[in-house]
């Protein structure tokens, strides 16, 4: 009996072993035909090939050697740590962000570094675990010695160190999510965020005369502090607003569909906050039942900003769907920043899974100011000549946002308060009518907290 | 309080939705009576068929050989799970073989993960040409997608009890479920009528997986954990009835959809399915009805 049972467990573990070389040989299967399309930038049927032409066709005409201070010679000095902590999770992935800054810094690296010095960029990803931040935090700090922090993208990161990141003196430079990103001294980020990328989205819908918004976001807690400001801005324009929360992810985006345009009406605006696939859900089962027309627009905050979105919805949305857009749209600028931005993403960014779009365009921009403040430092690079540095960041023309960027000493930060309005057009997204950059309004009291700060900064002349 | 008018287009939605539990509920039943396997990794797999549908029609591949390539990789992966899972499990507690394929899904669900991520902004969708025509309904455009997932489910529904009733095949699978050892004794090929049962199911997880992934989304959560939603469906049926399956999940779509425009209940439509099984599960357990491991009232 008991040898019985030994062949038993022989046999199984046999077939276990059997069924997991054939999961890893499907898994390898379906990595290598993912990775083959990924890269195939003739194929015309997925937005991604799309933005990979174009970034092909501008790295032809601009060299990335511009990047760094002594063209195609590489950095050979002691490095420069840098660290960054990003959310890489099934919910939520920033990891293009960081990466971009990665293939910025490398770009510096193999042409001249800081003064000679590589930059040595540390990634930490986390799973929107707070204990796992502090801890990934602390590490960074005790563990990799980074003098600076860069980079920064997370659901909750902000919230969860950012007394630990004042009590050491770090001024980070980040993509902020949850409102301590915007409203504490040491963050300052180059994006607007959830909360001002819905205003601006919500200002659209009220400079084209609606006569109702519906905000519908996300029923996750923090989306009442989102909701402060288009609820502001629509009240000060005598617009009724309604603020909807639907359940994510999306089960049956029909009946939300539905209950969005019955609650705007015929001359009213939807306006959606949420990562992209569940706006695509919502917008697809309105477009499907034949409703998108049955409001006068669609309004949607910066994560519908992305050429994905707009291949896949067709052209009954283009000039009925506007979206917020907090840097310059990529696809037909071509300034000198632009192309070296798409050169860079050509030649360093391998890792950057989604190419062209706002995500790189952040990350760029990220590692842009940090090499900015690292070049301007006289001396060792410590965590107190950096961080002092980055603090002395002021005016700085990135050449991706409307206005010039500033951190500044102030108790909060919300350095990128003008944005763009951009609208689908066959499988690109483009500049909506009235689209260029427009302040967001100052009825958000966060926004006039803001500007009686740090006033109001100049146009960036070299983002258009 | 919504008027009528209000009402009746969120009718016509929630069928469309109770068409959608009704495709993995019965797929879920129709194995569970075949096998005595209640198969939690049917949405994964049909999930998982529909993202590489997706890559091929992508890649440039005809839509029609995507969709084939779907539905089999749906009959394959079941059937080498059955072929290798079931026989060493088959003696073991229902649960245990449940929580088995709860093993599939998690496996597939971390591929899925892994190899499609949703980083970039990155958005991926699947159409399917029916979604082009349809007919109005109360002010609503109604898909002949929406209708094949319904009448899809009537055809599974009646076609399956017939087979079960009246095929050869059809009892041998219930005299398996009911208990494999006599069955074998029997003369009955087990394994073979356990393939064709494995088989046939996976065969409707990736029919399902391709007709949800245009109905409600081509993420692999949703399609994954959507099979705990027609769970529901199949528990309110107490695993033994196709046709109770059917109704129960039109009846939770429909209820889900109507509460949509009650303000005080709309965030609150998801609990519908958990909800009316549990009353169907305390009003039958009131009824002194317990289900045996073979399916037979006591």
């Amino acid at each position: 009996m008991r040898a019985h049972m030994s062949v038993i467990k022989v046999l199984s573990a046999r077939r276990t072993i059997v069924l997991a070389a054939a999961v890893a040989i499907a898994a390898a299967g379906c990595s290598s035909s993912s990775s083959s399309s990924t890269s195939s930038t003739g194929s015309s049927s997925t937005p991604a090939s799309t933005s990979s032409a174009t970034s092909s066709a501008s790295a032809s005409t601009v060299s990335t050697s511009q990047c760094g201070s002594k063209p195609g010679q590489a950095a050979s000095g002691t490095p420069i740590n840098l660290g960054s902590i990003v959310t890489d999770s099934p919910q939520a992935n920033f990891t293009d962000i960081a990466n971009m800054a990665q293939a910025y810094f490398n770009c510096v690296n193999a042409n001249g570094g800081i003064n000679g010095h590589p930059i040595k960029y540390v990634i930490q990803k986390e799973q929107i675990n707070a204990s796992q931040i502090a801890a990934l935090a602390k590490q960074l700090v005790q563990t990799d010695h980074v003098v600076g922090i860069v980079g920064n993208t997370s659901i909750i990161e902000c919230s969860v160190d950012h007394s630990y990141w004042e009590s050491l003196g770090f001024y980070i430079i980040d993509s902020g999510i949850a409102p301590e990103c915007y409203s504490t001294s040491n963050s300052a980020a180059v994006n607007m965020g959830p909360r001002y990328s819905s205003d601006g989205a919500v200002q659209y819908a009220l400079s084209q005369h609606v006569s109702k918004i519906v905000f519908d976001q996300s029923n996750v807690p923090g989306t009442a502090y989102i909701a402060g400001g288009p609820n502001a801005l629509a009240t000060a324009a005598h617009v009724p607003i309604q603020d909807v929360a639907t359940n994510v992810p999306i089960s049956d985006a029909n009946s939300v569909a539905i209950q969005l345009v019955d609650a705007a009406g015929q001359n009213g605006a939807v306006v959606l906050n949420f990562t992209p696939p569940d706006a695509l859900v919502i917008l697809e089962a309105a477009q499907k039942l034949h409703i998108e027309g049955h409001v006068k627009l669609w309004g949607c905050s910066t994560p519908c900003n992305t050429d994905f979105l707009a291949k896949s919805l067709g052209p009954s949305w283009n000039g009925k769907l506007f979206v917020n857009a907090e840097l310059t749209p990529p696809d037909a600028t071509n300034t000198a920043t632009m192309n070296l931005y798409k050169a860079i993403l050509s030649q360093y960014g391998s890792a950057v899974s989604g190419g062209v779009g706002s995500f790189s365009q952040m990350g760029f921009v990220e590692a842009e100011l940090m090499v900015k403040a690292l070049e301007s430092v006289n001396g060792d690079y410590t965590v107190a000549s950096v961080n002092a540095a980055i603090k002395g960041l002021k005016d700085v023309n990135t050449g991706m946002l409307c206005q010039s960027w500033t951190y500044g000493s102030y108790s909060l930060h919300i350095p990128n308060n003008e944005d763009y309005t951009v609208t689908p057009s066959n499988g690109q997204m483009t500049m909506a009518p009235n689209g260029t950059c427009t302040p967001i309004s100052a009825v958000d009291p966060q926004i006039a907290q803001y500007r009686s700060q740090a006033g109001t900064a100049p146009a960036d002349p070299t983002s258009t | 309080m919504p008027s009528w008018a209000e009402l009746e287009q969120f009718l016509v939605s929630g069928l469309a939705l109770g068409g959608v539990y009704a495709l993995s509920g019965v797929g879920l039943v129709v194995l569970y009576r075949a096998t005595g396997v209640l198969y939690l990794a049917f949405g994964a797999v049909g999930a998982m068929g529909a993202f590489i549908a997706f890559e091929m029609i992508q890649s440039g591949t005809p839509g029609w050989s995507a969709w084939i390539v779907c539905v089999l990789f749906g009959g394959v992966v079941t059937l080498v799970y059955g072929m290798i899972f079931g026989p060493p499990l088959a003696g073991r507690d229902p649960v245990v073989r449940a929580v088995a394929t709860l093993g599939l899904t998690l496996i597939l669900f971390g591929i899925m993960d892994l190899v499609w991520t949703v980083t970039g902004g990155r958005v991926r969708s699947i159409s399917l040409p029916t979604d082009n025509g349809g007919f109005t309904v109360l002010g609503l455009q109604v898909t002949w997608t929406q209708v094949i997932a319904l009448g899809g489910g009537v055809v599974l529904t009646v076609g399956t009890a017939a087979f079960l009733r009246y095929t050869k095949l059809g009892t041998a699978m219930r005299a398996m479920a009911n208990d494999r050892e006599i069955t074998a004794t029997l003369g009955v090929p087990v394994r073979r009528v356990e393939a064709a049962a494995w088989f046939g199911c996976g065969i409707l997880a990736g029919i399902a997986g391709l007709l949800l992934a245009d109905l409600v989304q081509l993420d692999s959560t949703t399609l994954t954990f959507l099979v705990i939603s027609s769970l529901a469906a199949a528990l309110i049926a107490r695993l033994r009835s196709i046709a109770v399956t059917f109704v129960a999940a039109i009846v939770i779509g429909v209820i889900h959809d109507l509460l949509t425009p009650f303000t005080a209940l709309t965030n609150y439509r998801d609990m519908t399915p958990f909800v009316l099984a549990a009353i169907a599960l305390l009003w039958a357990s009131r009824h002194r009805t317990v289900m045996t491991r073979s399916g037979e009232e006591a």
